[in-house]
């Protein structure tokens, strides 16, 4: 008999997880609320730190996906565990018995419209970092013309406590210097400014990237809060930071400003977690299990997590995550769930 | 039954009353003489090392205060309304204003009629070396009523003895009870007694019940009311024709030496210190030391009464209790310098503990205080302040901005060609936005639009950023470093040549008005200057049906007193709702400058409950006339906690003119 695993979001995680388990014979139902499958990965244009098209890489994680029972535009309605499994009804109308759930909900950016000092949808040339991956997609953006001087402004919504989100999101730093160079290559006469606290650059190339940007491209890297942004008559934005090497206040004037909106808990995954009774953690993200060793499991046995659910991830690491949630999924269908006498045992030893 | 009183046979000329007792002296008055002795000397004592704490001329200030006519009217009214009726606690809690006021009233008229029926009818026993000091308060003990010869006159007095003392047991009554069920009269929050407080406090309640035991065993020979003589004869009609009562005036005596004993270290202090503060603080003198001087007459006079622990919006968590007013004074009194710090740090300076407590004790102002202990002797860099050269008021018109424009090898065309602003020749209006509201630009941008539409001439004092206006440094206790920028600021604003002075920020409208003396210059909140305008037709506004509620900034209401202006304004483009707190009642937004030490998270549980007060009148929108009470109730409301309905949060200017 295949068992039937239900997977929560059609985001990289979810579609990984999916290959995954389709390939080890289990029968995968994906669903996805928005319209489209591919999550964030979807609406970004290159990625980092290669700037390989992420069309490329979703089309290759969607093809893996064959044979996926996959419902788009689709929610969960309601949620009753039985004795192992779980009765699932969705927003479709339609009821799944599932052995396992993975939940993969992902993140939603942060709502750059709460850090007010910077004026984002207030001041007419302020956007975030992934306004500007869809400028790079469609070309189009009002906000962008012949730009001579662009900021880009590190750690927006993150590493603050005042907006709520102690963390550092991860994956910022990266696309800032990936944006930078994107916006030399396509006004090489404009001056690129980043803002940054620090520079967290941790993963394999991400420090050739950030040279690339000085050494190639002359991007500056000042480091410094932003302290407030005000708007001139004539549209262009003044900037007043501190330069924290120099320990100085500076001011400049710039065309565009661009916010690195950070990652924040994905607020239909929070509903979703109420619904399953899954508990989060102080920063929002859901809870795995305990400790190092628990990887991909939730509190609740037979529910799993993968992908920026469980905190910031970058692509890699969500990928990782995905695959790895897989086999944590077939080890508890094939050694736990089978064992209808020893289950409450096993799952008390196991899980 | 044969009352002892009748064996006195009734005589034409005899006196009304008769000194019963030639010596006019019994042991058991020792206790009470010995306890209220100690504490007259230690008063006296205290007092004069207080006086002597204060600065000379302060002191000459006071002492000229007491002889000044509206100064000394004021004394009088504050010193009835304040220490014997207790209006504020009436005012806030009846239940509990009646209870303060029967033991306060009751006793300083008990005391005064026994003063005066001494006077009226044995006047030699008010001199003091024939017992002055206890005989009027055991009046009773010492005399004989001569039945036949009671005159109107003296049963008017009996009747009033009576009445102050059933008066004065029913606050008693309500106290015991207050100790045990507090809830019932509206606190939600009581003080922890010290050992001290306990003694006196046992004592008090023990006081007039014995007064009333010790009266009414006498009262057939003494003479009684409506109330002692009943009591009397139930006396007589449980133990029969002899009654024992010295044991009773005994034990009054005791617990009456007892409580006088007690006062000096006990919350009940208060009611004497109290006076000496009204004094002080009716003749102007402020406090200059968190604990010396004034300071400390202001916090003696704090009654322990608690009532500013209900007010503190920190106490939202039960863990913050320690950090109330009551309890930093407690250990300025204590001198544990320890806890005074981490206290004093915390609070937000909301003051609202302040504005509601009944002695008027300004903790928020001894708390600044104390941090200036601390923290003015900390190292300051000014240089900022004339890092771009300094004013020129040579050149009015022009305001001059401070910033360094470019520097840290950025290019110099990436600022402005000309970092000074010109401005019409004589402005007229000057607007300060303030740091605050640069990090709230839809507030700038509404403002504007505002004085756009009403055709206002103004000039932008810091449109490319100026220098804080000294107001938070203030409140951290750094006084000194509040005064250089308040003097810089001051500088470019004179230069400007303005009449007006608007500000959009309550904090820097608090400083400006009240530390920078503008000669000249009008200061004004954004609230009152836009509607001065709508008021004399400068601004047309339109009227909606949008049900907003409006939300006092701690420093624009308790801070400065305005409160209606922005109400008036905004009933011109909406429907007003009632928060279930507000005007001088309004809790804190939690984002308060003033806290050195609170977490996001204490902070975050504050902007929880003052969104819960605004939002019990089901409003659509939150208006608040403050940058910073803006940021945290939009993040507040956005964040949405604990919350059914969605509201919208606007600032003042903004939902003006939208
Ligand atoms: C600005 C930015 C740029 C980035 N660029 C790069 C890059 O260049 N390289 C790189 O390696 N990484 C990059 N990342 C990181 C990358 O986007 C994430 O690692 C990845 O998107 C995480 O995938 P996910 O599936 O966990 O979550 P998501 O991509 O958020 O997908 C979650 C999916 O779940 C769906 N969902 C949520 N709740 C429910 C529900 N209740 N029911 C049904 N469906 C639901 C959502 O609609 C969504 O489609 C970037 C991130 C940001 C913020
Ligand atoms: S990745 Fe960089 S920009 Fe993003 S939160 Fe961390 S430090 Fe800030
Ligand atoms: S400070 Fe005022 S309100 Fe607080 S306990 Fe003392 S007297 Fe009462
Ligand atoms: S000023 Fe406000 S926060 Fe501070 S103790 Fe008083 S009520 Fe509490």
């Amino acid at each position: 008999m295949k068992n039937n695993i239900l997977i929560i979001g059609g985001g990289p995680a979810g579609l990984e997880a999916s290959a995954q388990l389709q390939r080890m014979g289990y029968n995968v139902i994906l669903i996805e609320r928005s319209p489209k499958l591919g999550g964030h990965l979807a609406k970004w244009d290159r990625l980092f730190p290669d700037r390989v098209p992420a069309d490329e890489v979703l089309r290759s994680l969607l093809d893996a996906t064959e044979g996926v029972k996959c419902f788009t535009d689709t929610d969960i309605r309601a949620i009753n565990r039985l004795d192992k499994s779980y009765n699932v009804r969705l927003t479709n109308g339609i009821t799944v018995l599932s052995d396992a759930v993975l939940v993969a909900s992902g993140f939603d950016l942060f709502n750059a419209v709460r850090k007010e000092e910077y004026g984002y949808g207030i001041y007419n040339q302020v956007m975030t970092n992934a306004d500007l991956e869809a400028y790079f997609r469609t070309g189009e953006d009002r906000r962008i013309e012949n730009p001579r001087k662009v900021g880009f402004v590190h750690c927006v919504g993150s590493r603050d406590e005042k907006a709520g989100c102690r963390s550092c999101s991860k994956v910022c730093c990266a696309t800032a210097v990936k944006q930078a160079i994107e916006m030399k290559q396509a006004f090489p006469e404009a001056e690129v400014f980043c803002f940054y606290m620090d520079l967290r650059l941790f993963g394999r190339h991400y420090e050739d990237l950030y040279l690339e940007a000085q050494k190639e491209y002359g991007v500056r890297f000042i480091r410094g809060r932003v302290a407030e942004v005000s708007e001139n008559f004539d549209g262009t934005l003044l900037v007043k930071a501190e330069d924290t090497v120099a320990s100085k206040p500076l001011k400049v004037t710039l065309d565009l400003l661009v916010l690195m909106a950070g990652m924040r808990p994905s607020a239909s995954g929070k509903a979703l977690g109420e619904l399953l009774g899954m508990n989060v953690e102080d920063d929002g993200y859901f809870a795995v299990r305990s400790g190092i060793a628990a990887g991909q499991r939730s509190q609740q046995p037979g529910i799993f997590l993968a992908g920026a659910a469980t905190g910031p991830k970058t692509l890699p690491e969500t990928l990782a995550d995905a695959r790895a949630a897989a086999m944590e999924v077939d080890r508890y269908l094939t050694e736990v769930f089978p064992d209808a006498r020893n289950y409450k045992q096993l799952v008390k030893e196991r899980w | 039954m044969t009352p002892l009183s009748y064996l006195l046979a009734a005589q034409a000329e005899v006196p009304e009353v008769i000194d019963r007792i030639p010596s006019g002296f019994s042991y058991f008055v020792i206790p009470f003489t010995v306890g209220v002795a100690f504490m007259f000397c230690w008063l006296g004592v205290g007092l004069i090392r207080l006086l002597a704490d204060i600065p000379k001329e302060d002191r000459i200030k006071f002492g000229k205060s007491l002889f000044i006519p509206k100064v000394a009217l004021k004394n009088i009214k504050e010193l009835f309304c304040d220490c014997l009726f207790h209006v504020k606690i009436w005012q806030r809690k009846p239940l509990l204003g009646y209870m303060h006021s029967a033991i306060a009233f009751g006793w300083f008229m008990i005391i005064i009629l026994g003063h005066i029926e001494v006077a009226l009818f044995v006047p030699a026993r008010l001199n003091v070396t024939r017992g002055g000091l206890f005989y009027p308060i055991f009046y009773r003990y010492f005399v004989w009523m001569n039945p036949g010869h009671t005159t109107l006159r003296g049963s008017f007095f009996f009747f009033l003895m009576d009445f102050f003392l059933l008066y004065i047991l029913s606050g008693i009554a309500l106290a015991i009870f207050k100790r045990f069920r507090s809830i019932v009269l509206g606190m939600r929050h009581t003080t922890k007694p010290s050992f001290a407080d306990r003694v006196a406090l046992y004592s008090l309640w023990m006081i007039f019940p014995l007064r009333l035991l010790a009266e009414s065993f006498t009262a057939d020979l003494s003479g009684g009311s409506f109330l002692t003589i009943p009591v009397n004869q139930f006396w007589h009609f449980l133990f029969g024709d002899k009654l024992w009562f010295m044991p009773c005036w005994w034990a009054y005596s005791i617990c009456l030496g007892l409580f006088f004993a007690a006062m000096p270290f006990s919350r009940y202090m208060h009611i004497l210190t109290e006076v000496l503060w009204i004094l002080l603080r009716n003749a102007g003198v402020k406090p200059n030391h968190p604990r010396k001087g004034v300071a400390e007459a202001e916090i003696y006079a704090c009654s322990s009464c608690g009532l500013c622990l209900d007010a503190c919006p920190m106490n939202v968590q039960k863990k913050n209790l320690k950090y109330s007013s009551v309890y930093f004074i407690r250990f300025l009194r204590r001198h544990n310098e320890k806890k005074i710090n981490a206290i004093a740090d915390k609070c937000l300076m909301c003051d609202k503990c302040h504005a509601l407590c009944p002695v008027g004790v300004d903790a928020p102002a001894l708390r600044r205080a104390q941090r200036a202990t601390v923290n003015n002797t900390m190292p300051y860099n000014y240089a900022y302040l004339d890092a771009s050269g300094s004013v020129q008021p040579s050149e009015p018109g022009r305001v001059h901005s401070r910033f360094a424009a470019a520097e840290n090898g950025l290019s110099p065309e990436s600022a402005p060609a000309d970092s000074t602003q010109p401005c019409h020749a004589n402005p007229g209006v000057l607007y300060f936005a303030g740091c605050m509201t640069h990090l709230t630009p839809r507030i700038i941008k509404s403002v504007e639009k505002v004085f756009k539409a009403a055709g206002v001439e103004y000039a932008f004092a810091d449109r490319e950023g100026g220098i804080c206006c000294g107001r938070p440094l203030m409140l951290a206790g750094r006084t000194d470093a509040a005064a250089k920028v308040i003097e810089a600021n001051k500088q470019m604003i004179e230069a400007s040549g303005c009449k007006t002075l608007v500000l959009s920020c309550p904090i820097c409208y608090k400083i400006f008005k009240e530390e920078y003396h503008l000669e000249g210059i009008n200061v004004v909140h954004y609230t009152q200057f836009i509607n001065e305008l709508i008021a004399a037709g400068r601004l047309d506004v339109k009227k909606t049906d949008e049900k907003i509620v409006y939300h006092d900034p701690c420093e624009l209401g308790r801070g400065c007193g305005v409160y209606l202006e922005p109400r008036a304004a905004l009933s011109q483009v909406g429907t007003l709702v009632k928060a279930s707190k507000e005007y001088d009642e309004s809790i804190c937004c939690g984002g308060s400058l003033g806290s050195l030490t609170l977490d996001t998270h204490d902070r975050a549980k504050i902007s929880q409950a003052s969104l819960q007060a605004l939002l019990s009148g089901n409003p659509e929108t939150i208006v608040t006339a403050c940058p910073l009470c803006l940021k945290t109730f939009s993040e507040a409301v956005s964040r949405g906690e604990n919350l059914e309905q969605h509201v919208k949060v606007k600032d003042f200017a903004e939902a003006i003119c939208p």
